[in-house]
């Protein structure tokens, strides 16, 4: 039409595109900015540019992998954190539990060599305290790693809150600008694009986009956090299995709390959490009170079978926390359940969890939980029953219900309670009733060093030591999978950024470009209003 | 591909923090002088080192046991060694006494000789350790073991257990042996002895008895010797056999042994031979046997007699004494070899451990395993430093820079 509006609409989109590079520049660093590409048409009558879009460089498809791969990864990252602090309190040689168990064992033999030295006695007190202190520190350390999980989690769910209204809000926005103008800033999908890839990262979350462009997502077996402009929220909850431990609630549309399956919360820094404290924190501290309560348990006897200084029989030597069971506070009956050391060799490191399968039997569907193997246990006529190297009482038998639940933890809490027993030196029972200078009880308890005492199967240290390698290489395998995990991250994050992040030099460039581009349009219009003077010069 | 500005820094600085990361482990590596830290780092090396562990301080603990054994066994060869010089100078003062020729004041310096011995012996015996225990009581340590009456005699109170102690994994070593082994038993191999009764009212006097054929079927049996007189003739019953008629200075011979009788016995006299081991085997009773006769000058041939009966069976009897005191002291001696034996079997089990330990921690002190960690460590510094210096350059490098 005239050089004026087709310069004018050069010079629009000069400056549009000048913005748009300007904007992509400034926000180079900004998490979560999507390279912006200034799209130009042509106008369809008179000639001249116009500015189609200023389109968000975003691929759903990529972004939905690169969470996915974030969020294994942060899982994989938060295990690992939590792992290395057994593996680095199992690093130490000199304070681990294996030389002060040698150090008991040898006071044995000093025993044996003086059986009536008050000194020789003195050493295995000595040896007896320190070592039942160890294991106290040590199953403190855990149950120390134990409540800061509970209180991680609780800091978790916040932030998974949090990030769940704000993407419900922001899809409230997003509608709302759409229907004023037909279509929403970028830097609002930026945004909402942004929360969920910080979601993912906390827990394995699953986005489903409707066709109105409106994000919901959804955790564990589907729950709902996101629904449109609706946020559902998480709660950190006491397990109705064991009251001592904070669990993962929902909080459903009802407004009844569900506890969330942990199998279904695998990824994200709460789901490895969650994997840490079952997969190995459970496993390290019940296998800690396993070799407590077998050394304990062993000890015990053998002193017991053995005569005191004053001629009396020996007592107990060490004391151990007794085994812990819970009643599900879900349950139809009110039936109670306790439970005490049986057949130690058939202790495990593993708690068990108590199905009702004939209430009017006393019959119970037991799992047992590090392995799945699935037995049925049945009250004898004393309302007791054996599992698992305890002897387990149900107490109230007769309001028991099909379906009723409870848990067994035969030794998670048995180190933290160990205690010497023997706090007199002439208690200690080095002979067998032959006199002071007998030393056949401390040769008999100095033997126990070789026998196979823990799970029927291995020496005391034979035990720790399958404890350590067990730690070492679970830590071992996270950080191969972190490692490998990390590796696909960057890589996704590579290709996502390849498509929306922002070159500096591809701006630089493109400044220049479109400076010329306004330029050259400036000097169009500059055209026209000359050959305008050449006209109207014409006299 | 397109590459972002942020992916450019994000690679290299997680490259850099990559081989940070490498670089510290190295470095943690040398300064805890091993190459297995963490039990992640090798989980099977971590685990089989805890149980090399064990392994090498039990070693240690079984040598601790070795040297608490042998103290207690040289104390005990060192007092055996004493008793048995006690045993043949008692024997050598019985031999004086045995002389007919002896005064009766020559007699009371041999009893007062005999006395000391003796009463050096019931010292040694009740000796103690250095702990104030008995030696010789079993397990009766805390007293003496042997323990005098009022009437003099000496009798043993301890009990006849042996305390042992693990010197290996695999051997329980009796490091004492009790006051009755010692004093108050007899080597089962010990031969006869004789014992003129008490009463007897003749003077008859034995010398032997003598083994001659140890193939004749009665051979281990007791013999009692009674003598009967009537009518002016002096006859014989061997354990209540035939009577056999008696001739001064004759040996006797029954059940192969031979035995020499002299002197006129009289009605019901009597002389029994046993095995030593049936007999008395209370070397401090043999003492009080002969420092009672000793001690008593004898008037009347029946008394001279006894005193010349009795000191043939102590002497027979502090032969088979000493026998028994050399025989375990043989059997300490036997022990003290065994535990050096087990020393250096020991020894090199140690060795073995110590050095499988330090291949399972990747102990630093190994110059190969030093050499190899060093490298590492050179190179994570070089490839550390590239890092850096990639950084650098890629950092540098813009057009806007040319602008």
């Amino acid at each position: 039409m005239s050089l004026f509006t087709i310069g004018l609409s050069g010079l629009n989109a000069a400056q549009n595109a000048l913005n748009t590079t300007s904007n992509n520049i400034s926000n180079v660093y900004t998490p979560g900015y999507n390279r912006e590409l200034t799209v130009l048409g042509e106008r369809n009558a008179g000639g001249g540019v116009r500015v189609n879009d200023i389109q968000r460089q975003f691929d759903h498809y990529v972004a939905d992998q690169l969470n996915a791969a974030n969020s294994k990864a942060s899982g994989l990252s938060s295990y690992q954190t939590q792992i290395s602090q057994i593996d680095n309190l199992l690093a130490d040689q000199d304070a681990g539990l294996a030389p002060l168990m040698q150090k008991f064992f040898s006071s044995m033999e000093d025993l044996a060599s003086t059986p009536s030295d008050p000194a020789a006695r003195q050493g295995v007190m000595g040896a007896a305290d320190t070592l039942t202190a160890q294991f106290r520190a040590f199953h403190s350390y855990l149950q120390d790693m134990q409540n800061g999980i509970d209180g991680k989690i609780r800091d978790e769910i916040t932030q998974i809150n949090n990030s769940a209204d704000q993407l419900a809000s922001l899809n409230r926005e997003i509608a709302l600008a759409k229907a004023k103008n037909g279509e929403a800033p970028n830097s609002l999908l930026n945004q909402r694009d942004q929360l969920v890839a910080t979601l993912s990262k906390r827990v394995d979350v699953r986005l489903t986009v409707q066709e109105s462009g409106t994000y919901n997502q959804s955790i564990g077996n589907g729950q709902p956090i996101v629904a449109g402009t609706r946020s559902f929220s998480l709660e950190a909850v006491t397990s109705a299995s064991d009251p001592t431990r904070t669990v993962v609630g929902y909080r459903d549309s009802a407004g009844n709390i569900n506890e969330l399956a942990e199998d279904a919360l695998q990824a994200g820094s709460l789901g490895g959490l969650l994997a840490f404290r079952s997969e190995t924190l459970d496993k390290t501290q019940s296998q800690l009170g396993r070799l407590a309560v077998s050394l304990a348990s062993a000890f015990n006897d053998q002193h017991q079978a053995g005569t005191d200084l004053n001629g009396d029989a020996g007592q107990a030597m060490f004391s151990v926390g007794q085994p812990r069971a819970f009643s599900n506070e879900k349950n139809a009956g009110d039936a109670s359940i306790s439970a005490v050391y049986g057949d130690v060799s058939q202790l495990t490191a593993s708690d068990f969890d108590l199905v009702v399968s004939d209430a009017a039997a006393g019959e119970f569907q037991v799992t047992r939980r590090d392995t799945g193997e699935r037995f049925t246990a049945t009250l004898d006529g004393n309302g007791e029953m054996a599992i698992g190297g305890t002897v387990v009482t149900i107490g109230n038998a007769g309001t028991l219900s099909d379906g009723d639940r409870f848990t067994l933890q035969p030794t998670r809490q048995a180190a933290g309670k160990m205690e010497n027993l023997i706090h007199d030196s002439a208690l200690i029972a080095a002979g067998q009733g032959g006199g002071s200078g007998d030393n056949e009880n401390a040769l008999a308890m100095q033997d126990l060093q070789d026998a196979l005492l823990v799970g029927g199967g291995a020496t005391l240290n034979g035990a720790y030591a399958s404890m350590v390698g067990d730690v070492g290489n679970r830590t071992n395998i996270v950080k191969a999978n972190l490692q490998a995990q990390q590796g696909l991250s960057e890589q996704l994050r590579a290709v996502q950024q390849s498509e929306s992040g922002v070159n500096l030099d591809e701006e630089a460039a493109n400044l220049i470009r479109y400076q010329q581009y306004y330029q050259a349009n400036a000097k169009v219009i500059q055209t026209g209003a000359t050959l305008m003077d050449a006209i109207l010069g014409l006299r | 591909m397109r590459i972002s500005t942020v992916t450019m820094y994000e690679q290299s600085l997680s490259a850099l923090n990559r081989q940070q990361g490498e670089f510290t482990r190295v470095g943690q590596q040398i300064a805890t002088g091993r190459r297995v830290v963490n039990p992640s780092d090798d989980p099977q090396a971590a685990s089989r080192a805890v149980q090399v562990a064990q392994s090498l301080a039990v070693t240690g603990q079984y040598a601790d046991a070795r040297v608490s054994a042998r103290n207690a066994l040289s104390q005990e060869e060192s007092v055996l060694d004493s008793v048995g010089d006690a045993i043949a100078s008692a024997k050598t003062q019985m031999i004086r006494a045995a002389s007919d020729t002896l005064s009766d004041a020559d007699r009371d310096s041999v009893a007062s000789d005999l006395r000391g011995i003796y009463e050096t012996l019931i010292g040694q015996a009740n000796a103690t350790d250095g702990n104030g225990r008995h030696l010789f009581g079993g397990y009766q340590d805390a007293s003496e073991p042997f323990v005098r009456a009022a009437d003099g005699s000496v009798s043993y109170v301890g009990d006849t257990n042996v305390r042992q102690q693990r010197i290996d994994a695999s051997r329980t070593l009796p490091v004492t042996d009790n006051g009755k082994t010692i004093f108050q038993s007899v080597h089962s191999s010990a031969g006869y002895v004789a014992e003129a009764a008490d009463g007897n009212a003749g003077n008859v006097t034995f010398n032997g008895p003598r083994i001659i054929d140890e193939s004749d079927p009665a051979f281990g049996n007791a013999f009692q010797i009674d003598f009967q007189v009537a009518a002016g003739a002096t006859t014989y019953t061997v354990n209540g056999g035939a009577p056999q008629p008696y001739e001064d200075g004759a040996p006797i011979t029954v059940g192969g042994l031979s035995i020499t009788l002299k002197g006129t016995p009289a009605d019901n006299d009597s002389v029994t031979m046993d095995r030593a081991s049936n007999m008395n085997t209370d070397l401090f009773k043999t003492f009080e046997k002969a420092l009672a006769v000793l001690e008593q000058p004898a008037g009347t041939d029946a008394q001279k007699a006894a005193r010349s009966n009795t000191i043939n069976t102590v002497m027979r009897e502090l032969d088979n004494s000493l026998d028994n005191v050399l025989t375990v002291r043989a059997s300490v001696g036997a022990r003290l070899n065994e535990l050096d034996v087990v020393d250096s079997v020991g020894a090199n089990r140690k060795l073995n451990y110590t050095e499988n330990l330090s291949n399972l921690m990747g102990d630093l002190s190994n110059p190969a395993t030093f050499a190899e960690v060093v490298s590492e460590y050179s190179l994570r510094q070089v490839s550390l430093e590239a890092a850096r210096k990639a950084f650098v350059d890629i950092k540098g490098t813009s057009l806007f820079d040319r602008l």
